[in-house]
């Protein structure tokens, strides 16, 4: 299915950010991979810290009142955060790219769909070291592009403006603008979240296509657990700043390990309608003073003496399978 | 024992509102060194029959023997062409300057906010498109040309300027208002007030006139700034502050005839006019910031 | 059922724009009974939303006829007696919009007691205090502060307590957690359960979340373009749906266990968009993205036909019942 070399790591990454009252300790020591040619997902709620991780990865967070006061985060063996600041354009646009919750924001509204596509394909020709093509050239790469995620009528959105586009249409132009051919990484931060079902399950096949087609990773953010089962190998959850849990995405379903994400589960409603139930009590902790040890545990049924004091580590459970919990090791 | 815990809690909400509010104001130090210079310029104003070294020569003083003295320790900014002390002259002169450009803000600012609250929120479209209509007449003709030809048409003098700089200036607010309000009447809170069946006053002023007060406000004391500047120039060509009155503007006129030999008799009032013209502008970018909603 | 609490009948609310005319709301018919959930389903775009503030009274009509308890719903809340404005009220999509940022939340909760209610002061300190309780926000925490400073899940509790302030009988809950993350929309959820058995309140719940509705409405109709295209009992139409379009939408929804993949149905794959509602295919509306489409879907816009009790659908593939 994939090959099992890292592509992209971060190791124990944590943000901070000031404000009028303090500091905001967001994200608390972050780990996760991502393997050559693998779909991962990221599932955590509002404010669990899953944009501000990818914020870091493209280095956009914005500094001040960011600041990243520990880990390290490897592309190919690079650290990511070691690169001045003329380098970091070159990664945005060359191997890793990235697609939004709002896709009219990514899009320049005064220019055409047509003149953006084309411009995005000349620059990721030009890192290839090809720098002249013709106009009719780029313009039928442009047109393939947009028809690749099942546009219809790709000579016409060609000649609009992103305004006149429904939202489904200008996520989908944000996806083939993000999957230009030199692409290895794709970041997706809630891409279909503001779409309608129908349109996000049309969205969502065409991006699987693609994305297995070239062999593209992806690191699917989300706050839709079912979202994420459809569509990725493997699963991080991540609570108040943290990766919690991680397992091979059958695994997670099956047999979810950390009580938030027992608790994540069954707050879903389900189709089979057994009701609502209320997994979790209380609410995602405040950042100024986080609780020591694990952060969950003032939310925990289980909690014990040891998770008042002590950061649980991710404890191995089975090959594919890790679990921030005191449950599971010690 | 309840109620005791609440009104603290109030109390406290409300300290936190105030401290969080400054540390926005005074997160951009200009805006603080601005705040200070106004607060010091209002209270030399108030008190400046107290503080200034002559305070006789705001009025009709003459001593020819020291008449056009350059900048000296008795006189700080020198003295006029009939030997009163400029330094005097220009504080009272901002009593004039801040007079003027509170009466026209308290004037026209009220104004401006019913009409515009009435026009974004009615919904009927002739009173609407009629008092919009009627702003637009007023702001299509130069602020200046307007207040010029009604002074000019009353005669000169501080009160006729004030009458006249406030007519032209409901407007801005009207208009400012207008916007504000026609984007919030859409907003749920609204539609919400009108449903539960509260009056259409209270909607106006207790619903949507606190969400206007942001925008008013950075408006206002920016407008401080420009009403006296335009008072200014309305007394630099004699229809504002009759002599021997100290208009800051009358007192740049009358020495600019001087120059450039005879240099402070203009440049310390100038210097005045842009001083708190200046600090009006800063604060208001302060505001601005502590209006604006912050985002993580 | 029981008592009928509201009808509407062949309501219609056209918004005339410079691109022509929106056809928001075109010939809805519904009933809503007491003390029951009806679920309104649709995307966006397909008016789902226009039927809610029309019943409440943000709209006038353009046509047809709408009762609350034999009180007519055909004008605007500037024309509706003091009486419909206690009894029916809503609570909106966007908690962020649905507050006003410079109240507090007494003062939010104030208004609808001073138009409604007791005009002494402590009564209504105590009612306030009695209503954030009912939403469980202990009101010793809450009574001062301001929505910019609350989370959308607290903000969205203090709407149902605003809503819930005059004693209604019917409430209109607009998309009440999509804006929410799913452990605080459970919260919310349970709560309007609770809070509709406590009160015996009548709900007009309006989601695109199938499974949502699934968990919380008694009857659900769907809606696409301002029509209403099935509705039935909760169980039949999860069971046995019968409309095309109900059949894509259930097919689409991401869920996360096997026991609901089993649920949905098999082989419909969604494609094409919802077109604007300025320009509305002849015919069925839908017939431009059905997977069934026969020849007279294009010419012919089908009548609503009862299949079984309680269960009706509007498609040429069963119009002969």
């Amino acid at each position: 299915m994939h090959t099992k070399s890292p592509l992209l790591e971060i190791k124990d990454l944590s943000v901070s950010f000031k404000v009028f009252e303090g500091d905001l300790k967001v994200l608390n020591g972050v780990n996760l991979t991502i393997n050559e040619g693998e779909k991962v997902g990221l599932v955590g709620e509002t404010g669990c810290g899953k944009t501000t991780t990818i914020k870091s990865v493209l280095r956009v967070l914005p500094s001040p009142p960011a600041r990243i006061t520990g880990g390290e985060i490897f592309y190919r063996g690079r650290d990511i955060l070691k690169l001045k600041k003329r380098e970091i354009p070159s990664i945005r646009r060359g191997e890793i790219s990235a697609i939004f919750q709002d896709p009219l924001t990514s899009l320049n509204p005064v220019f055409t769909i047509g003149y953006q596509l084309q411009e995005i394909i000349k620059h990721s020709l030009r890192q290839q070291g090809i720098e002249e093509v013709s106009k009719k050239e780029l313009k039928s790469r442009a047109a393939s592009l947009l028809k690749e995620t099942g546009m219809p009528d790709p000579e016409r959105i060609l000649k609009s403006y992103p305004i006149q586009l429904s939202g489904g249409m200008r996520q989908r132009v944000c996806i083939s603008e993000a999957l230009r051919v030199t692409v290895k990484l794709l970041l997706a931060d809630e891409p279909t979240t503001n779409l309608d079902v129908t349109i996000q399950d049309q969205i969502l096949r065409r991006l699987d296509e693609l994305v297995e087609k070239r062999g593209t990773s992806i690191l699917f953010i989300t706050h839709s657990l079912g979202v994420v089962r459809h569509l990725t190998h493997r699963v991080y959850i991540m609570y108040a700043g943290n990766i919690v849990e991680t397992a091979h995405t059958k695994e997670l379903f099956s047999n979810p390990l950390h009580p938030y994400t027992r608790g994540l589960l069954k707050t879903v409603p389900k189709l089979t309608g057994e009701g609502v139930s209320e997994g979790i009590q209380g609410r995602i902790p405040n950042y100024l003073n986080p609780p020591e040890g694990c952060r969950f545990h003032p939310r925990c049924g289980d909690k014990m003496e040891i998770c008042i004091n002590k950061k649980p580590p991710l404890f191995n459970q089975g090959e594919n399978q890790m679990v921030a919990c005191f449950l599971y090791g010690r | 024992m309840a109620g005791k815990d609440m009104k603290s809690n109030r109390v406290y909400a409300k300290r936190v509102n105030i401290s969080k509010s400054w540390y926005k104001f005074s997160r951009n130090p200009l805006s603080v060194l601005g705040l200070t210079v106004l607060i010091i310029i209002v209270l030399a104003a108030i008190l400046a029959p107290y503080i200034t070294p002559y305070p006789e020569h705001a009025g009709p003083y003459t001593n020819f023997p020291e008449s056009g003295q350059p900048p000296n320790l008795r006189h700080f900014f020198g003295t006029d062409t009939v030997g009163r002390d400029v330094f005097s002259r220009v504080i009272f002169g901002y009593r004039f300057s801040l007079l003027l450009a509170v009466v026209v803000i308290s004037l026209s600012v009220p104004l401006g906010i019913i009409l515009g609250l009435i026009a974004g929120y009615t919904k009927r479209k002739w009173l609407e498109i009629g008092i919009m209509r009627i702003t637009d007449i007023f702001l299509a003709v130069p602020p200046l040309v307007l207040a010029l030809a009604i002074t000019a048409m009353l005669s000169p003098k501080l009160l006729n300027q004030m009458m006249a700089i406030s007519l032209m200036w409901w407007p801005w607010y009207c208009r400012l208002v207008y916007s504000v309000t026609s984007s919030l009447r859409n907003e749920y809170f609204v539609h919400d007030a009108e449903l539960t069946g509260a009056r259409k006053g209270f909607i106006m002023i207790r619903s949507i006139l606190p969400n206007c007060v942001g925008p008013i406000l950075t408006k206002i004391t920016l407008d401080m700034g420009f009403v006296i500047i335009l008072g200014a120039s309305l007394s630099f060509i004699g229809l504002g502050v009759q002599p021997p009155k100290p208009g800051l503007g009358t007192m740049v006129a009358d020495g600019a005839k001087r120059l450039p030999a005879e240099w402070w008799m203009t440049v310390f009032p100038a210097l005045a006019i842009v001083l708190v013209i200046l600090s009006f502008n800063l604060i208001g970018d302060g505001l601005r910031d502590m209006f604006a909603v912050e985002e993580i | 059922m029981t008592e009928e609490i509201m009808r509407v009948e062949g309501l219609i609310k056209h918004f005339f724009t410079k691109q022509g005319t929106v056809r928001a709301v075109d010939k809805v018919s519904f009933s809503i009974f007491k003390g029951e959930t009806l679920g309104l389903v649709g995307e966006s775009g397909s008016g789902k939303t226009t039927v809610a503030h029309t019943l409440i009274g943000i709209y006038e009509p353009t046509g047809g006829k709408a009762y609350f308890k034999d009180q007519s719903l055909e004008k605007d809340y500037s024309g509706r007696s003091k009486n419909l404005k206690k009894e029916i009220r809503i609570v909106f999509q966007d908690p962020g919009s649905s507050l006003n940022p410079r109240w507090s939340i007494k003062q939010i909760l104030e208004l609808p007691l001073k138009v409604h209610g007791t005009p002494v002061n402590r009564d209504q300190m105590k009612r306030i205090t009695e209503l954030l309780n009912m939403v469980e926000l202990p009101p010793e925490e809450y009574l001062y502060k301001y929505p910019t400073t609350i989370g959308g899940g607290e903000k969205q509790m203090v709407a149902i307590a605003r809503a819930l302030a005059t004693d209604p009988s019917f409430i209109a809950l607009d998309e009440p957690t999509s804006a929410l993350d799913v452990s605080i929309q459970a919260k919310i959820i349970n709560l309007l359960i609770r809070l509709q058995k406590k009160f015996d309140l009548t709900y007009l719940f309006i989601t695109h979340d199938l499974s949502l509705m699934r968990n919380m409405a008694n009857r659900v109709a769907i809606m696409y373009l301002g029509k209403i295209s099935e509705v039935a009992p909760t169980v039949d139409f999860f069971q046995k749906p019968l409309h095309p379009y109900t059949k894509m939408l259930l097919s689409s929804i991401p869920v996360i266990s096997d026991d609901e993949e089993d649920l949905k149905p098999k082989k419909v794959i969604s494609r094409g968009e919802i077109p604007s509602p300025v320009n509305i295919p002849p015919g069925c509306s839908f017939h431009l993205r059905c997977p069934e489409k026969m020849a007279v879907c294009s010419k012919i816009d089908p009548e609503m036909v009862e299949i079984e009790e309680g269960h009706t659908v509007r498609c040429h593939l069963y119009a002969d019942g």
